[in-house]
């Protein structure tokens, strides 16, 4: 193990609590330890959960990983923390340009140049945005060069409109969508083995979803607008965009329970304009 | 399986019923054993094997309560391994209607079972004649009435 | 109630916002003991919470994230929040529908510890 790691490593033991998991994280990844990187992330997350820096981090390594869906929330639970952070702002603006969305990508940077007008990186991203060619992710943009300020009228749009949807439709784990009948008509679930375990969840949850309507109704509590579940290995949320779908999602245990409360709503949201264009 | 009364007023209330608790099988009778209606029995012997069992039951327990000094017991429940037996009557204008309920211990319990037969009392009560009319049953009037109502539970 | 049972109900019940707390046999949807202000039903809430809390657990054991520990039901009027011990009791809490939910869940693991 290289000396700077383990030094860090030591670091970490010797003070969980300590900010060193940031450079640590940061080090495994750009030695691509993905998986340690992974870890020592989340660890640290667990521990400063309002920390922008660390969702960053995070989402810098699941973006090397390719996990571009857990990649954009991370970055957005960044900015909902800390609006002006500029690596939040790159990295979204690297997913935009992904999947297509010239405007927000542009929009993203040109808020990080405001924030940060001496960063060169975001000036190189800007340009390479304007040639149509992708700008890397935030974390790994290159050696500076000189840009045109552009000016634009576009404002940073929710965050939930390009890409959510396209997340729903191409979801093959952790995000279900179900008519009331139990039918899938969206997305997919694994489990952590990796088996698909989509159908049968889907038999189960309408049979929760009646339950709930049901207790709700007879309690006196008036429409159930979600239900949120603690399991021994995963937390889910379930809710209903709209009178005749059922949305599930699925996260790993270290997903704070607000945070995926979050991840649903905009899920929610997304289903919801889905579904509209269905009908 | 739908169900299905010799008297059309127990009808909407025991469906009800079944659909809420989601029991499996379901006699109303009178403590004598007269069938009313059911739902979920597929055979006439079963029928009138469990309404004679269970007016057995219920004339058992009574007679218990009666030499305790005590009112009549508001339930009775026993639990097997994959079923449950809940039995409990209700006051209703055309007197003591007895329920008699099967349900599976996966899809059901008795506290669900329990909660809505206060709902099935109360539709039931709501429902059911105000007058009552009292006649002298002869045994071939019984003999009949009982293979009519044979008849009205299985649809023949 | 012992008072075991009542000590742990009483600390759900004094967060504010909670109506009403209960332990409820999980498997029969029946009161074991209650604490709960005028116009709550306590054989529904178990029978209900304890009816959903089983498919519940269905839906997440098929979804692969083990045992259910702890759900709140959300509702425009109003929440439900339950955590089970580990003897197949759930501790149910009856809350208004902006009650501090990670006070509450707390009070509930307590509780459940307390039941046993």
């Amino acid at each position: 193990m290289p000396d700077d790691i383990r030094a860090l490593s030591a670091q970490l033991a010797q003070d969980p609590q300590s900010l060193v998991f940031l450079r640590l994280a940061e080090l495994l990844r750009q030695r691509r330890q993905l998986d340690a990187a992974v870890r020592v992330a989340i660890s640290g997350l667990e521990r400063h959960p309002h920390l922008a820096d660390a969702h960053d981090l995070y989402a810098r390594v699941l973006a090397d990983k390719h996990d571009y869906e857990r990649a954009f929330d991370e970055w957005d639970m960044a900015l909902r923390i800390a609006p002006n952070h500029t690596g939040a702002l790159k990295g979204l603006a690297f997913l935009y340009f992904k999947v297509g969305d010239v405007d927000q990508a542009r929009a993203h940077l040109e808020t990080a140049l405001k924030v940060d007008p001496d960063d060169a990186s975001i000036t190189q991203a800007l340009e390479m945005v304007h040639q149509g060619v992708a700008p890397e992710s935030g974390a790994d943009a290159g050696a500076a060069a000189p840009a045109e300020a552009i000016a634009s009228g576009a404002e940073v749009a929710p965050l939930e409109d390009a890409r959510v949807f396209a997340g729903l439709e191409g979801a093959q784990e952790g995000l279900l969508l179900l008519d009331p009948a139990g039918r899938v008509l969206g997305g997919a679930l694994k489990d952590r083995h990796g088996a698909d375990v989509t159908d049968a969840v889907a038999a189960y949850l309408a049979g929760v979803s009646q339950e709930a309507a049901r207790t709700a109704k007879l309690l006196g509590l008036g429409n159930w607008t979600g239900l949120a579940a603690e399991g021994g290995e995963g937390n889910v949320f379930l809710k209903q965009p709209g009178p005749e779908a059922l949305l599930l999602v699925v996260r790993e245990r270290g997903v704070p329970m607000g945070r995926l409360a979050v991840i649903a709503n905009r899920a929610a949201n997304a289903a919801s304009r889905w579904l509209e264009r269905q009908s | 399986m739908s169900a299905r009364a010799v008297e059309s007023w127990t009808l909407q209330p025991l469906t009800d019923f079944v659909r809420e608790a989601a029991v499996r099988l379901v006699l109303l009778m009178t403590p004598a054993g007269q069938v009313l209606a059911q739902s979920g029995f597929s055979r006439a012997v079963d029928v009138m094997s469990a309404a004679a069992l269970g007016a057995a039951i219920i004339a058992s327990t009574t007679e218990m309560a009666r030499q305790m000094k005590q009112a009549p017991f508001g339930f009775l429940s026993h639990q097997g391994q994959r079923h449950g037996i809940f039995l409990a009557s209700s006051v209703t204008g055309r007197g003591p209607v007895v329920a008699l309920v099967v349900y599976d211990l996966d899809v059901s319990s008795v506290g669900l079972v329990q909660l809505f037969f206060e709902q099935l009392a109360a539709d039931l009560a709501a429902a059911s004649p105000k007058e009552t009319v009292n006649k002298q049953v002869l045994a071939a009037d019984f003999e009949r009435e009982l293979s009519n109502s044979l008849n009205a539970l299985f649809g023949r | 109630m012992t008072t075991a049972y009542s000590q742990a109900l009483d600390r759900v019940t004094r967060v504010r916002g909670v109506r009403g707390a209960m332990l409820v046999a999980g498997d029969d949807g029946l009161v074991i003991a209650e604490q709960l202000m005028e116009g709550i039903k306590g054989p529904a809430v178990a029978a209900l919470a304890s009816s959903l809390a089983t498919r519940l657990r269905r839906a997440m054991a098929a979804a692969g994230v083990g045992n259910s520990l702890f759900w709140h039901l959300q509702c425009d009027q109003g929440a439900l929040l339950v955590v089970f011990s580990g003897s197949g009791v759930l501790v149910v809490a009856v809350a208004e529908a902006d009650v501090n939910v990670g006070l509450v869940r707390l009070e509930l693991l307590r509780a459940a510890e307390a039941a046993g």
